[in-house]
Formats: structure tokens, C-alpha cells, sequence
């Protein structure tokens, strides 16, 4: 039973803006019925399959999640795709708010001719293979020689950075070995980092060039010419600076080169020779083409018809979207609402402001409350989900695994996660409505 | 005298630590995020432990942003007001990881107050939890405080 102090809420998606959003409803409802669903067995989204692997202080952010699936009675339910195992309906049917959380899995397209060539990767897909993803196959991906990653973000510098390093770079990180070795079949020798923006307006953090400069056998380039320092101060001057320290050609031995290049939009992408030839065009009409092996986009995420909720088929006439409000006890919240821009602590608070509108109509009394939440839930769904335990029972079993200099050695094979789940649970006979 | 909390945080891991220090700590009244903080409410009575986090290349965190303008605007007399600092950060992004809670201590030292006990740091990157580290230094302020 539910009521205002204590209503049934499912929350799909257990990335960072779906967890923040269940630890606030926590807090001010300390009895209601929090239910945190994921396609995947495991949980925790971008943290676990976005952030780079070599960036683990970033995946710390965990810690403070663990707390409300292991202490405050927050349920967590894996291997649970809304929209495929459950429609989106029978969820909210069952509980008396349902906050989509989903995020944006695809990467956006260049949107130009040849854009599908098979040699052209999306940057979420390359930091998904490096992250152990079990949905992404790495036989697919192979960099070659000479790479050229489109995009100026902080994505962009991650997929950069994970290609230029060097194994003994990857210490102390949960890196997927195998994807790397896959991927970089050859090694890297140059890659050509290049986007529309200016020098000045890139968008990539000032932290993140500094943190190339410090990875040995790395040359940097300047192909259109040195940067040029903003006079402003402020981040824009600290970027361009840090960026103009980066160490050149010339000043060691480089086992890999790596060229800025600023003020060019893709135009063509043409088979060429086994690899391929990505045309670009400057501001003021000069072209550029750069033959390679393989092309990196890091140009945005985006939904993937077919395969992801929709936000516009849920999206009501009366939605509200700036608070998060699609429709009557429906909500959205992180990129999935506010589209791919945004770091964790972006999406934090864009989450405590969603279950503020979440937290101000329900407590109101209009709605009539009173669902039952998971109970209502078609028993299939419920044999099949992964709840906490389970998680952390795979999460045993990757940290046992791990290699010499890494943290873990995570899984790939949903089935395997499965049986670690399966083996667990028969060991942890207990109370099933517990 | 009374023990506060006040913390700085971007992503919640301050705030969490915070909370757990609080646990940890029963002589620790409570515990306020620096934005909510009225700057004119710090007392010379009262010890404030203050947990704050690093943005980007050693700025002071989101909810300390207010915090720091209002000392700007209000630039309130701390003499005699004593605190001690935990900073958290992470040394991938940035080798002076707690530059940021370095920011906000500088601004009340130069108001006046004092800083007292151990600086206390948790490098996210290193292999130490930020919690435990955090406790053990709480511990060791007010035992230095009381001594």
C-alpha cells in the first residue's frame, strides 16, 4: 500500500540522473517504494559503461548509490527492459510515478554523404568496448594506422586518450584489454583530432588537455598553425594555453602523433583504397581531406529509433519538459530530457529538480495513490530480474578476476553475468518477497 | 561549543562523506551544504569542519560558488572563528587535486578565522575511501581542538 507520504515509484534507468533522482525521493519519503529498473543485469549506466575506464575516481561517485540499494530500501531491478519485457504502460499501471531515466545510447551521425561507412565508429560505441559493454561486438571495430576522431568534447579527448596510451598507462584501471588489443590490431601511429569549432569556443575541458600532456610518447601537431591565446581570461584562455603546452614534434621520441586541427566541418566520407578519405570544408571555403584508416565521431548522442523509448510517443500534449513533466504521473530527467550535454554533476542536479516537480505533485492529492509497485509486477518480470545482490556478486566476481594492474576484469556475456547472478542466489536462499 | 559540518560538492561524494562523518562523529550537531550557509551565522563558539571538493583545474565546487560571492559581498569579521578543512579531488584531472578546498580556506584566513588540525585530503584516483579517511581526520581535529 501507498499513499502521499509514501507512494510507488519506478525509476528506469540507473545511471547517474536516475540514481540521483531516487536518492532525493529517499530523503523525503523515507517509506515509499523505489524501485530503480535497467535493461542491463548490472547497474550504474554511463558511470559504468560512459566514463573512461583510466578516469576511475570518476566512477567513485557510486559509492553514494550503493547506499540506497544496500541500506535505505531502495530495490534495484537489472535485466529488466522496459519497452521490450514490460511495456512502459503495465509499469505505470503498477506504481504511482514512473521517471524515465534512459539517457541516449546512439551516436549521432556526421549527417553527411558516406556517413554509414563501416569504417566510421561512434565515440560512445569505441568508450562502450573499452568499458566491457555486453552489447557491443569488438571484432567490428578496427582502428588501423592513422585514425581521425571528429568532435571537440570531452568524449572526443576521452577516445583520443584511451587510443594514444600505452599499456602501463592503463594501471590501476578496469580497462578492457581484449577490446583495446582488438581494436588496435596495429598500432596507432597518428591521429588527426579535428572540429568545427574554433580554437577558442572548443568545448573539452581545460583538465583533460593537461591529462594528455602527461602520457609519455606522445607528439603533438599543429597542422593549420599554432593556437592562437584568447585575450580573455578565464577557461577559453587556461584551454587554449594548456593546449598550446602540449609537447611537439620534434621535442622526443613519439611512438604516436597526434594534430589539432580547428575550424573545419565534415563534408564527404568516400571509400578509398581499403580505407577511407573524410573531406572537410573551412569557414571560409578551403577543403580538406584527410586519408585514414578509420574515422572516431564524438559529435553527440542521440535515440535510436526502434531500439530506445521514444520521448516524443510519451510525451503528452500537456507535457512540461523543462520539469521533467511528460504526462500525468510520468516524468523524465538526465540527457533523456534534456538531450546529451552534460557532465555527472550537470545531471544531478537536473534530477533533484525533476523529483522536486515529482515530489510537489504527488504530495498535492490529486492523483489518487496507492499502487502497489513491484508486487503488481507480471511474475516473469520478476524471475527474470537482478536485483542488488545479484549485482554485487557479479561485482565480486569481475574484481576476482582481475588481471595483474587492473581493478577488475569485467564481464561481457550477458550469460555469463547471469550465472554468476543464478549461482549466488542459490547459495543466498532467502525470502523471495524480501 | 558546537561541531558543524559545511560542505562543497559538484557531484554528491562531499555531501555523502559528509554524512558519514556526521554518523561516525556524535559530537557533530550538523551538517549544511556551504550554499545554503548564511556567512553572518559563523560563531567564534562553534568549530566547523568544512568538506569541499575541486572543480576543473582547482576551482572551488558548485554549491561553494555562493558561499565564496557572499564573503566577497559580505566580507564578514571571522576572528576568533576556527575551522578545519577536508579537501577531496581526484589527481587524474588535475595533480593538485584539492586546490579547490585550498580556494575557500585562503578566503577565510583572510577574513580572520583560523584554520585548525590536520588538512585532510582524498585523492578519488588513490585507493583509500573517502569516508573512512575523512572520519579519522574529524576524529583527529576535535581531539586536537580539545587537547
Amino acid at each position: 500500500m501507498s499513499d502521499a507520504a509514501s507512494p510507488s515509484v519506478a525509476v528506469v534507468g540507473s545511471g547517474p540522473s536516475g540514481c540521483y533522482l531516487a536518492q532525493v525521493l529517499r530523503k523525503t519519503w523515507p517509506k515509499a517504494a523505489i524501485c530503480v529498473i535497467d535493461r542491463l543485469p548490472v547497474p550504474y549506466g554511463l558511470i559504468r559503461y560512459g566514463v573512461a575506464p583510466d578516469h576511475q575516481g570518476t566512477k567513485t561517485v557510486t559509492r553514494q548509490f550503493d547506499r540506497l540499494f544496500e541500506r535505505e530500501g531502495v530495490r534495484f531491478l537489472g535485466n529488466v527492459e522496459v519497452g521490450k519485457d514490460l511495456p512502459l504502460q503495465a509499469l505505470r499501471d503498477a506504481f504511482d510515478a514512473v521517471v524515465l531515466a534512459t539517457g541516449l545510447h546512439g551516436d549521432r551521425r556526421l549527417g553527411v554523404p558516406g556517413d554509414d561507412h563501416p569504417a566510421v565508429y561512434g565515440a560512445g560505441r569505441v568508450t562502450r568496448l573499452a568499458n566491457t559493454h555486453p552489447d557491443e561486438a569488438h571484432d567490428d571495430v578496427r582502428l588501423g594506422r592513422r585514425v581521425v576522431v571528429v568532435g571537440h568534447g570531452n568524449v572526443a579527448i576521452d577516445v583520443l586518450r584511451l587510443i594514444v596510451k600505452s599499456d602501463v598507462d592503463f594501471l590501476n584501471s578496469d580497462v578492457d584489454d581484449d577490446a583495446l588489443a582488438a581494436m588496435m590490431a596495429e598500432p596507432v601511429e597518428r591521429i588527426d583530432i579535428i572540429g568545427r569549432s574554433p580554437v577558442e569556443a572548443a568545448k573539452f575541458d581545460t583538465a583533460m588537455v593537461r591529462e594528455l600532456g602527461r602520457i609519455e610518447g606522445v607528439a603533438f601537431e599543429w597542422p593549420d598553425g599554432p593556437p592562437a591565446i584568447p585575450v580573455d581570461d578565464g577557461e577559453n584562455r587556461a584551454r587554449v594555453e594548456a593546449l598550446a603546452s602540449l609537447p611537439t614534434v620534434g621535442s622526443g621520441s613519439a611512438r604516436v602523433t597526434v594534430a589539432f586541427r580547428f575550424g573545419w566541418s565534415p563534408a564527404r566520407v568516400e571509400d578509398c583504397q581499403g580505407g577511407l578519405r573524410v573531406a572537410f570544408s573551412g569557414k571560409d571555403g578551403e577543403t580538406l581531406q584527410l586519408d585514414v584508416d578509420s574515422a572516431v565521431t564524438a559529435v553527440g548522442f542521440t535515440e535510436r529509433a526502434g531500439l530506445d523509448i521514444a520521448r516524443s510517443e510519451v510525451e503528452a500534449p500537456g507535457a512540461d519538459l523543462p520539469t521533467g513533466r511528460l504526462d500525468a504521473r510520468l516524468y523524465c530527467t538526465g540527457w533523456f530530457r534534456r538531450g546529451p550535454r552534460g557532465t555527472i554533476p550537470e545531471n544531478r542536479a537536473d534530477a533533484r529538480m525533476v523529483a522536486e516537480a515529482v515530489v510537489t505533485d504527488l504530495g498535492r492529492g490529486e492523483a489518487s495513490l496507492g499502487r502497489p509497485g513491484v508486487e503488481a509486477l507480471p511474475p516473469d518480470v520478476l524471475a527474470k530480474a537482478v536485483d542488488f545482490r545479484g549485482w554485487k556478486a557479479i561485482e565480486a566476481a569481475e574484481v576476482g578476476a582481475a588481471r595483474a594492474g587492473r581493478l577488475r576484469r569485467k564481464i561481457k556475456e550477458r550469460a555469463h553475468l547471469l550465472d554468476i547472478v543464478r549461482a549466488g542466489a542459490t547459495n543466498n536462499r532467502e525470502d523471495p518477497s524480501s | 561549543m558546537s561541531t558543524v559540518i559545511l560542505f562543497g560538492t559538484e557531484s554528491g561524494n562531499s555531501e555523502f562523506v559528509a554524512g558519514n562523518v556526521a554518523d561516525g562523529l556524535p559530537a557533530v550537531s550538523r551538517v549544511e551544504d556551504l550554499a545554503q550557509f548564511p556567512v553572518a551565522d559563523f560563531s567564534p563558539d562553534d568549530l566547523y569542519l568544512i568538506i569541499c571538493s575541486t572543480y576543473g583545474t582547482g576551482d572551488p565546487p558548485a554549491s561553494a560558488r555562493p558561499f565564496m560571492a557572499a564573503l566577497d559581498r559580505e566580507k564578514p569579521n571571522m576572528t576568533g572563528v576556527r575551522f578545519a578543512v577536508f579537501g577531496l579531488g581526484d589527481s587524474s584531472y588535475f595533480e593538485s587535486y584539492s586546490r579547490g578546498s585550498e580556494v575557500v580556506a585562503e578566503k577565510l584566513a583572510t577574513l580572520g578565522a583560523t584554520r585548525v588540525g590536520e588538512y585532510g585530503r582524498h585523492d578519488a584516483s588513490g585507493l583509500d575511501d573517502a569516508s573512512d579517511l575523512a572520519v579519522t581526520w574529524a576524529e583527529n581535529v576535535l581531539q586536537s581542538v580539545e587537547a
